[in-house]
């Protein structure tokens, strides 16, 4: 796509508390009608991002372009972003059709065109039978659509989601991801969703950008992010995984020999020899039993330490010189029990390679 | 536990002991008071009332002190609602040291601060002085024994009780929802009126009729501020006690009062869950 599809367009921003970068120069381009979520830790900068992308918090430097203009400098009134909040922020002196008309009559719209949109943003969230109700009472989830339907009404640019399912518990959040998907796909809005949660961003994105330190690691597809992660933070909080710290050895045909604690192992790229290296593997590629002979594998062997049953998979956690194994299976391997050892093997290609640290 | 009925909470008699109290050095002698301003050698009457308000100095009387009280609320709201969101937005040590600020000055009494303020107030006192030099006065006046000295005195002791009922409804209130009017597209003054206002309501009517029914019934700053010549219905109750010896008067006087300051605060507290209920 070319950039002139970018509907949000955050070049360079940095922000500072004190003597504290909190966003270190962060670019953020986000295409109309995509959904994407700033995925990290607490800390990370994701919702002082969101902050300044929404004008509620001047940035130290950097500019932000929405469908085009420069609004760097233009007060969140005047933005068109709308933002669901973590607390969902209700007004509580009002009832629900009057918190979704709030942003309608502070923008001074005709009053019978407000009647209509309330409603029509009502029913989109479910909540038409609740319309006079104080918003006081809702559940959770209730309140949640209430701020959904009130940040919508006002038909903003972009919508920003600031840690929007926190506050409910996993069943609910599961449901409401998926009931929240669909709302903004029907309204075509453009969104950005702050979370901490990696399921979460999975779930609802096109695109997911792992943020740490203050700074974007990467932004990639959910499949992306999850099977080629561009740097060990990447690779660690998104999913599972197997990794294995090794030196650098010999680069033939470009696979390179990695000496590690459970052996040579192999990886397509190439290091110097003796630079130190991660290699990861995600749990689901590994199998139990000898690698098929066809296929250029990576085979260790381990010590099977517990069985972990999840209903519709099993994780078999195995031990091997320091370094423990996760692997993901359907069902448990007949003949398989804790302290028993076997051979594990993953493919060449589902091998990853990281530069590793320097001790 | 049964529905319907609601058993009755054993944790409700830890009030007995202050409502017992109450009763005795309240209830009790204001009960007197009031019957006592009926009472005539030939059984009881509203004479004394119909005197006292047929005398038209009465009503400069009431007049005086419905019109300082006022005046005192509405410079404690000016000074104290600005106050409060400063208080509720800060944190840690600015908001300790601006606490202590507030309350400190109660631990001084009423007599020592008005003691002070005559320096203060003086024809070369600080505030005179500073008229001058901004040039909103031609020449230094005087500002003791006057109204406007009597309400900038008065403001200055209730000016807490104005903040702080403001202060602990704002503490509660979402820092977000600012926030999230401006992303609706709101403007700071519809922000200001539509928001932070009515949020701040039950919090400014309370201040307002605790700092209104203290300033309706103050009796020390009129005294050392204004002195005789202006007479407030406390003031003129005091004097019909001390002075004139007139039980009589004084018993009337004090229930006029009575009767104001109650109806104030049941009036405001009533629009307080009035507001409560909208909500």
């Amino acid at each position: 796509m070319s950039a002139d599809a970018l509907l949000l367009d955050v070049r360079g921003a940095s922000k500072a508390f004190g003597s504290t970068t909190v966003l270190a120069g962060v670019d953020l381009g986000v295409h109309r009608g995509e959904f994407v979520s700033l995925l990290g830790p607490s800390g990370c900068g994701k919702t002082t991002l969101l902050r300044i992308v929404a004008g509620l918090l001047g940035a130290d430097g950097g500019t932000v372009r929405l469908d085009g203009a420069d609004i760097t400098g233009v007060p969140t009134h005047k933005r068109g972003v709308g933002v669901v909040f973590q607390s969902y922020a209700l007004f509580p002196h009002l009832s629900v059709a009057d918190n979704v008309a709030f942003g309608l009559r502070a923008q001074r719209r005709p009053a019978d065109g407000i009647k209509a949109t309330v409603a029509r943003f009502l029913d989109l969230v479910h909540l038409g039978a609740l319309a006079d109700r104080p918003v006081r009472g809702l559940s959770g989830g209730q309140q949640q659509r209430v701020a959904v339907a009130r940040a919508l009404a006002v038909a903003p640019k972009l919508l920003l989601l600031d840690e929007p399912f926190s506050a409910l518990d996993r069943k609910l959040r599961e449901t409401m991801q998926i009931d929240l998907r669909h709302i903004l796909r029907e309204v075509g809005i453009t969104t950005v969703l702050v979370t901490h949660d990696q399921e979460e961003a999975l779930v609802m994105s096109d695109r997911i950008a792992v943020m740490s330190k203050g700074a974007i690691e990467q932004l990639d597809t959910p499949e992306g992010i999850y099977t080629r992660p561009r740097t060990p933070f990447a690779l660690g909080f998104v999913g599972h995984s197997i990794r294995i710290a090794g030196k650098a050895g010999q680069t033939t045909d470009g696979v390179l020999t990695v000496d590690t604690a459970l052996g040579p192992l192999r990886a397509k790229g190439s290091y110097l020899p003796g630079s130190p290296v991660l290699l990861a593997v995600r749990p689901e590629r590994v199998v139990v039993g000898a690698p098929p002979p066809d296929v250029p594998s990576n085979a260790v062997t381990a010590a099977l330490t517990d069985i972990v049953f999840q209903g519709s998979k099993v994780h078999l956690h195995f031990a091997a010189a320091d370094v423990t194994l996760l692997v993901e299976t359907n069902r448990i391997p007949p003949g398989l029990s804790p302290g028993a050892t076997a051979s594990l093997s993953w493919g060449l290609a589902d091998t990853m390679l990281f530069p590793g640290e320097t001790a | 536990m049964k529905a319907g009925r609601p058993a009755f909470d054993p944790v409700l008699l830890l009030a007995a002991p202050a409502l017992a109290y109450m009763a005795v050095v309240f209830a009790l002698p204001v009960l007197v008071l009031i019957l006592r301003s009926f009472g005539t050698p030939t059984g009881p009457s509203i004479t004394a009332y119909v005197s006292f308000l047929s005398d038209g100095f009465n009503w400069r009387v009431i007049g005086n002190t419905l019109r300082i009280a006022a005046l005192t609320s509405l410079l404690c709201l000016a000074l104290g609602y600005p106050t409060a969101v400063a208080l509720a937005r800060s944190k840690g040590a600015v908001q300790a040291l601006l606490l202590v600020a507030i309350i400190l000055p109660l631990s001084v009494g009423v007599i020592v601060k008005a003691f002070a303020w005559q320096i203060v107030l003086r024809r070369d006192g600080v505030v005179a002085a500073f008229m001058v030099m901004t040039g909103i006065w031609d020449q230094p006046q005087l500002l003791l024994f006057t109204e406007s000295g009597l309400v900038i005195g008065a403001a200055n002791v209730f000016l807490p009780f104005m903040i702080l009922p403001i202060y602990s409804v704002l503490k509660l209130v979402d820092p977000n929802l600012q926030d999230a009017a401006a992303t609706l597209g709101a403007p700071p003054l519809y922000r200001f009126f539509k928001l932070a206002l009515p949020m701040a309501m039950p919090g400014i009517i309370s201040g307002t009729a605790i700092v209104f029914s203290l300033a309706a019934s103050m009796y020390v700053i009129p005294t050392l501020l204004i002195g005789d010549r202006f007479q407030t219905l406390a003031t003129l109750t005091a004097r019909a006690f001390l002075l004139m010896r007139n039980e009589q008067l004084g018993s009337t006087t004090a229930t006029v009062l009575l009767v104001l300051a109650v109806s104030i605060v049941m009036l405001s507290s009533w629009a307080v869950k009035a507001k409560g209920d909208s909500r």
